[in-house]
């Protein structure tokens, strides 16, 4: 597995093709990987995610099986003379991931509900809308995930909902278009079941995972 | 010195300087003459009556919310229908917070305090259709009143505060009274002398305007998660 990050320079234009349809950045993700297997395996796929940081800067992340070759993303949407991308080993991370252990993550994800318009309907999808929803949604998935979110000194849990957006975009011309509800989750998390928290690394958490949703990232809590 | 603090919010205010005629104009703060005649007015001053103490007072005053500058058209007639009155534009701050201060006497503060909490006449927020929300006075303090304006806690609406959650403090604007040698930004004709219906006085008052800076409790910091920073050491071959 490879964890590979990737800056985006927004004043080209493919790059504002690629922040406006998930639909293109999935096809430009994929396009990194010579082998089909390089980006999905039975026990593991690619994922991505797009951060934006404090100051504006906006950030490609992509968990992969295998080493990917974003030469095509630098040319159309990058720094090709400064910044190209970095790529590190996942497994050895992976591997070192213990119970109990305490994590601050980040989470973008697509919280819907299965549900049928009327009796006789098929089931569909609705996108869960409210913060509140949205806190449920996560919290009732962490445990089969193999994590609980870490509670703050008050009690509380340690959780933030941000940049909650409703996307539409179209796949093929002429064809309706795509809406997907997205939350970004950032907070603290302890680890409970490792190898059940490595899967959810790996292939991803919910719904929506072509689409830049469900990609768990960890990073140090800056705590002791 | 003591200071009365007072928290003026209210759906809508108005407080006018110089309107003429049929444009009734509101600042972007409450004017002096207007929160002294909401004293006067609370304290169960006629407009006749002399106001002696209520002069000698400092004020000031510090934008905890903006709001916003609405305009109203307004339209009247008699009423029985027949004679249409003047036509108006009214503007109003919808949704504005303000915390204004006067300084003077322990005793003269103390009894506006009573004042505000059992007003003698309704106050309003400069015009009689903009009742305040909420409990306008905050108390008699000790201390000077440029200290207290600087330091009293934001108290702008809670919705108003997390539209600047990423901010940990805030810039408020703060406009009070000149005293000798400060350096004065604008003039203004808002010094009361007299609110006597047929011959409302107004003096030049000298206005200071300052900035301070406040925390902001609902500040929730956007950390930047770099989840690179865990795989520090590994490379690829």
């Amino acid at each position: 597995m490879y964890l590979t990050r990737f800056r985006i320079n927004p004043a080209r234009r493919d790059a504002r093709k690629l922040l406006t349809s998930p639909q293109a950045m999935h096809a430009a993700v994929l396009a990194g990987f010579p082998h089909p297997e390089d980006h999905t395996r039975s026990d593991a796929r690619t994922l991505w995610r797009l951060d934006q940081s404090t100051d504006r800067q906006i950030t490609l992340y992509i968990v992969s099986p295998g080493q990917p070759d974003l030469t095509h993303l630098v040319e159309q949407a990058g720094w090709p003379t400064i910044d190209t991308w970095l790529t590190r080993p996942y497994q050895p991370f992976l591997d070192t991931l213990q119970n109990g252990q305490q994590w601050a993550f980040r989470l973008t994800a697509n919280p819907v509900r299965s549900g049928r318009r009327k009796d006789g309907d098929d089931t569909q999808r609705y996108g869960h809308l409210t913060a509140d929803q949205q806190t449920r949604w996560l919290r009732e998935r962490t445990e089969r995930n193999g994590f609980i979110i870490a509670d703050q000194p008050d009690g509380q849990p340690n959780l933030l909902l941000h940049q909650r957006q409703s996307l539409r975009f179209t796949r093929r011309r002429g064809e309706r278009p795509v809406s997907l509800v997205t939350a970004t989750y950032d907070g603290v998390l302890t680890i409970q079941d490792v190898d059940g928290f490595r899967a959810a690394l790996t292939r991803g958490i919910g719904h929506a995972r072509a689409y830049g949703c469900g990609l768990l990232t960890l990073a140090p809590t800056g705590r002791p | 010195m003591s200071v009365l603090l007072m928290r003026l919010a209210g759906p809508l205010q108005a407080w006018g300087t110089r309107s003429r005629f049929v444009h009734r104009h509101t600042e972007a703060a409450p004017t002096k003459s207007g929160v002294i005649g909401m004293l006067a007015a609370a304290r169960g001053i006629r407009r006749t009556d002399p106001l002696t103490e209520l002069l000698e007072v400092s004020f000031g005053v510090r934008i905890d919310q903006p709001g916003q500058v609405i305009r109203d058209f307004q339209v009247a007639r008699t009423l029985d229908g027949r004679t249409s009155m003047p036509l108006t534009y009214r503007y109003y701050l919808a949704d504005a917070v303000f915390l204004a201060a006067v300084s003077g006497g322990r005793a003269l503060l103390d009894g506006l305090h009573d004042a505000l909490t059992h007003p003698h006449f309704p106050i309003f927020l400069g015009r009689r259709s903009c009742p305040p929300a909420g409990v306008v006075s905050l108390g008699v303090h000790d201390g000077e009143l440029t200290e207290r304006l600087a330091t009293w806690n934001w108290q702008a609406s809670a919705w108003h505060q997390r539209e600047h959650k990423s901010q940990r403090t805030v810039r408020l604007e703060i406009l009070r009274d000149a005293h000798d040698g400060d350096p004065i930004t604008e003039t203004t004709p808002d010094e009361p002398v007299s609110y006597d219906p047929t011959h409302r006085q107004h003096g030049w008052r000298s206005v200071v305007r300052e900035h301070t800076d406040v925390n902001n409790p609902l500040f929730r910091p956007i950390t930047d998660h770099d989840p690179m920073d865990a795989l520090e050491g590994w490379s690829c071959t």
